[in-house]
């Protein structure tokens, strides 16, 4: 029997539903025959909500009960919101903390997945509309670049709107699927997104009916809109404004520059006009304007290439998602980079939309799955705090998920019976850079001297890319765990910002890397040679105890203004001059030990 | 469904040595995840699916360390008893360190423009030529059962591989992307 599974694009400005209808899978249409449903959602005290583009004729005359663009807000603070989107006309909830922000509209308090689930809600039933039935599952897409909170929100919406969630699946891995399983494709492939505000760039490798994903990249300050800009400023430099201020004369030149760029999609030259002044513009001609945003593309290409080892070469085919990839200058700059035409034959409004509803068919058991699987990557790396504010990386970013790492930490200090472990996401060296995502603490652990306790720490994240930690005490076999749900997370723009930074700033982590962790050293041998001191202090000499003594004082002055090099070489100093006090002491340990006693009986005495 | 425990080597019946068919091995793993890969098992009870979990990770980190030879040096030490996180001054040869830090030199000192790229591309050849010889020793130290031997090829061959990785973001930074 055929049930009845779909695939969803849940978008930040459009959302699309698909199912197989007969031979193919198709997008669905709404009653007046629009694929595209507007993802806004119109609240009021009387009816139920409206969403899609009943609701975005309301966003002018009732902004504060119209939500769009809630994708945005899924896993995010408050603060974060307010930061990233200026002028938002809602008023939050004051009742809800800075991390679960929800929205005061007519109908009620509204949080992001409730929002997301009226709008999965809504595509849903125009898919049992359409396919005369219930469905039994679904499958929704995510960015690549979702971490766990948003794909967590994700999920939670689609649970919301009764949606049994097969998989979330990303959205390059969905736009291969659709092209990939039709044409039965083998080898690497480059996909391709810009959207109207982001870019993201994939690379799969399709063998036997598998898919992975190789590598990731993007860049989420580049879209569609960035092409109009420069066209808007080069025309900006040929004529003088006129009497209309200066936002209206922006607004115009805006709208003037989109509508010349949409021509440039099918003719090779337009006119521009604005009052007075016309002038004429080619394909050739806009193609130098917006070189460098082209060169920007093609470069995120070139890196994501690199990040899984391979050339140019090897890419066998490119696959085209996203308007924005409408433009012949953006086709050009692709085919003459990769030396072969990209693929377009699928919309690629509409191509997340199939793949995952082609996913959601093979997954509900319709089609035999036996030679066609997805693999994914983590996108950012997973990382735990280690002293001196140091991330230690455990799963590195592009790693084929479901994976479990294991790590082990030890104690730092003697005696010490509570680890706190502060799970980070990111690719930056220090922790104050990168996000956190998770606090806990291993309680109970057997006092031991620093260094003799063994916490394995175990990281692991499942097939959707949601993860969870679990921490244990090797000796004691003490356990403590977390299924990571942070209250917000980052959105895909500033894992990009973070991946960037993580460049920009490996020099400078590198040096500061350096100096904690000669800090850390020396303060770990200052503090074992004062215990010693406090235990054994009778075998020094007066001499030797203000050697010691001197050098530890000028270590902890290097240790808050010097360098590395510093630090390192009065960390030698000090070993030096304390050398002997420690043979001295292993001497009368093995002595101890010797007569019966444990040097740890001894140690603690 | 079992709980996959194997030795790597052994889950992708290959022998336990140096060389393998990244394709063969590409291909196995393919085949081998088909099986127990999560999405198997999407209708599956609670049990079942967490197991899929468990076998798919534990697939993926063979097939992780399988595929690097890097790595797989590192996990065939492992399995002859060597602990390779914990390094001693025996494993460390003074030419070697002196040999490191030469080259690690001749990259800190090149031009921080386009000029230095003829010269980070013959320190790349130069560095991977030494790779090449490392892994050849490597393997002959594995053949003998010079589990010792192969150890110190191991550790510097850690210093090549991380070499090799900074001269190519000293690539990418002198390219500008």
């Amino acid at each position: 029997m055929h049930r009845l599974a779909v695939g969803i694009d849940l978008g930040t400005t459009n959302s699309l539903v698909a199912a197989r209808c007969g031979a193919g899978v198709e997008t669905l249409p709404d009653e007046k025959g629009d694929h595209l449903l507007p993802s806004v959602v119109h609240y009021s005290a009387a009816e139920p909500a409206l969403v899609g583009s009943e609701a975005k004729a309301r966003l002018i005359d009732d902004s504060a009960n119209t939500v769009s663009s809630v994708k945005r807000f899924l896993g995010k603070s408050l603060t974060e919101l307010r930061r990233q989107n200026r002028h938002l006309p809602y008023e939050f909830d004051a009742a809800r903390g800075d991390t679960a922000p929800a929205i005061v509209t007519a109908a009620g308090v509204k949080d992001p997945v409730q929002i997301s689930a009226d709008i999965l809600r809504k595509l849903a039933e125009r898919a049992e509309h359409c396919l005369k039935g219930s469905l039994e599952g679904a499958v929704i897409t995510v960015p690549a670049y979702f971490n766990d909170a948003q794909r967590q929100q994700t999920r939670d919406a689609a649970q919301l709107a009764g949606l049994k969630v097969l998989r979330l699946l990303n959205e390059p891995t969905a736009a291969a699927v659709a092209y990939g399983l039709d044409s039965n494709d083998q080898g690497k492939v480059i996909v391709f997104d810009l959207g109207g505000g982001t870019f993201d760039v994939s690379l799969l490798s399709l063998q036997k009916g598998v898919f992975e994903v190789l590598a990731t990249g993007g860049d989420t300050n580049l879209g569609g809109d960035d092409f109009d800009h420069i066209l808007a400023d080069w025309m900006r430099t040929q004529l003088s404004p006129g009497t209309e201020p200066v936002a209206v004369f922006n607004a115009r030149l805006l709208q003037i520059a989109n509508a010349a760029k949409h021509q440039l999609s099918s003719e090779d030259e337009v006119e521009l006009s604005y009052g007075e002044w016309s002038a004429c513009l080619n394909r050739e001609k806009f193609a130098t304007l917006a070189s460098e945003l082209i060169s920007r593309t093609i470069n995120t290409c070139r890196r994501v290439l690199r990040d899984a080892s391979l050339s140019v070469e090897d890419v066998d085919n490119i696959v085209l998602v996203g308007g924005s990839t409408r433009m012949p200058v953006i086709r050009e700059a692709i085919a003459e980079f990769f030396a072969k035409a990209p693929l377009s034959d699928i919309d690629p409004d509409k191509v997340v939309a199939i793949g995952a509803g082609i996913q959601a068919d093979v997954l509900i058991g319709n089609k035999s799955a036996d030679n066609f699987l997805l693999l994914d990557v983590n996108p950012l790396s997973l990382g735990i705090e280690t002293m001196g504010e140091l991330v230690e990386k455990i799963i590195p970013r592009n790693t084929t998920i479901p994976i479990v790492k294991a790590q082990e930490f030890t104690t730092f200090k003697d005696g010490q019976t509570v680890m706190s472990l502060h799970v980070v996401q990111g690719e930056r060296e220090l922790v104050a850079d990168c996000r956190s995502l998770a606090r806990f603490e291993l309680r109970d652990i057997p006092a031991m001297v620093a260094g003799a306790a063994k916490i394995r720490v175990s990281f692991q994240v499942d097939a959707d890319g949601l993860l969870s930690v679990t921490a244990e005490e090797l000796s004691t076999g003490k356990k403590s765990e977390i299924q990571v749900k942070p209250s917000y997370g980052l959105d895909s723009s500033v894992i990009s910002e973070m991946l960037q930074a993580s460049h920009d700033n490996a020099q400078v982590d590198m040096e500061v890397r350096s100096i904690r962790e000669a800090q850390l050293e020396a303060r770990q041998l200052i503090d074992a040679i004062s215990s010693a001191r406090d235990v054994d202090g009778a075998l020094l000499s007066e001499n030797e105890s203000d050697r010691i003594g001197n050098v530890i004082r000028k270590l902890e002055t290097a240790m808050t203004e010097a360098g590395s090099n510093q630090i390192h070489a009065l960390t030698e100093e000090l070993n030096r001059v304390s050398g002997n006090f420690a043979a001295q002491r292993m001497d009368l340990h093995i002595r101890e030990a010797l007569r019966g006693e444990s040097i740890g009986n001894v140690e603690e005495t | 469904m079992q709980h996959i425990n194997k030795n790597y080597f052994q889950l992708f019946n290959v022998s336990e040595s140096c060389e393998l068919d990244l394709d063969s091995l590409a291909g196995k793993y393919r085949e081998l995840q088909s099986d127990v890969h999560p999405d198997r098992f999407a209708n599956a009870g609670e049990q079942a699916k967490l197991l899929a979990v468990q076998n798919s990770s534990y697939l993926n980190e063979a097939y992780d360390t399988l595929k690097s030879p890097l790595k797989r040096a590192g996990y065939l030490l492992t399995l002859h008893q060597q602990d390779i996180e914990h390094v001693d001054q025996s494993d460390l040869s003074m030419d070697l360190l002196l040999e490191q830090i030469q080259l690690r030199e001749t990259l800190g000192e090149l031009p921080e423009d386009e000029s230095a790229l003829a010269d980070l591309a013959s320190l790349k050849k130069q560095v991977e030529a030494k790779i090449e010889v490392c892994h050849q020793g490597f393997a002959d130290n594995i053949e003998r059962s010079n589990y010792h031997g192969a150890k110190m090829i191991y550790h510097e061959l850690q210093f090549l591989y991380k070499l090799l990785v900074e001269i190519e973001s000293a690539e990418e930074l002198r390219l500008g992307y």
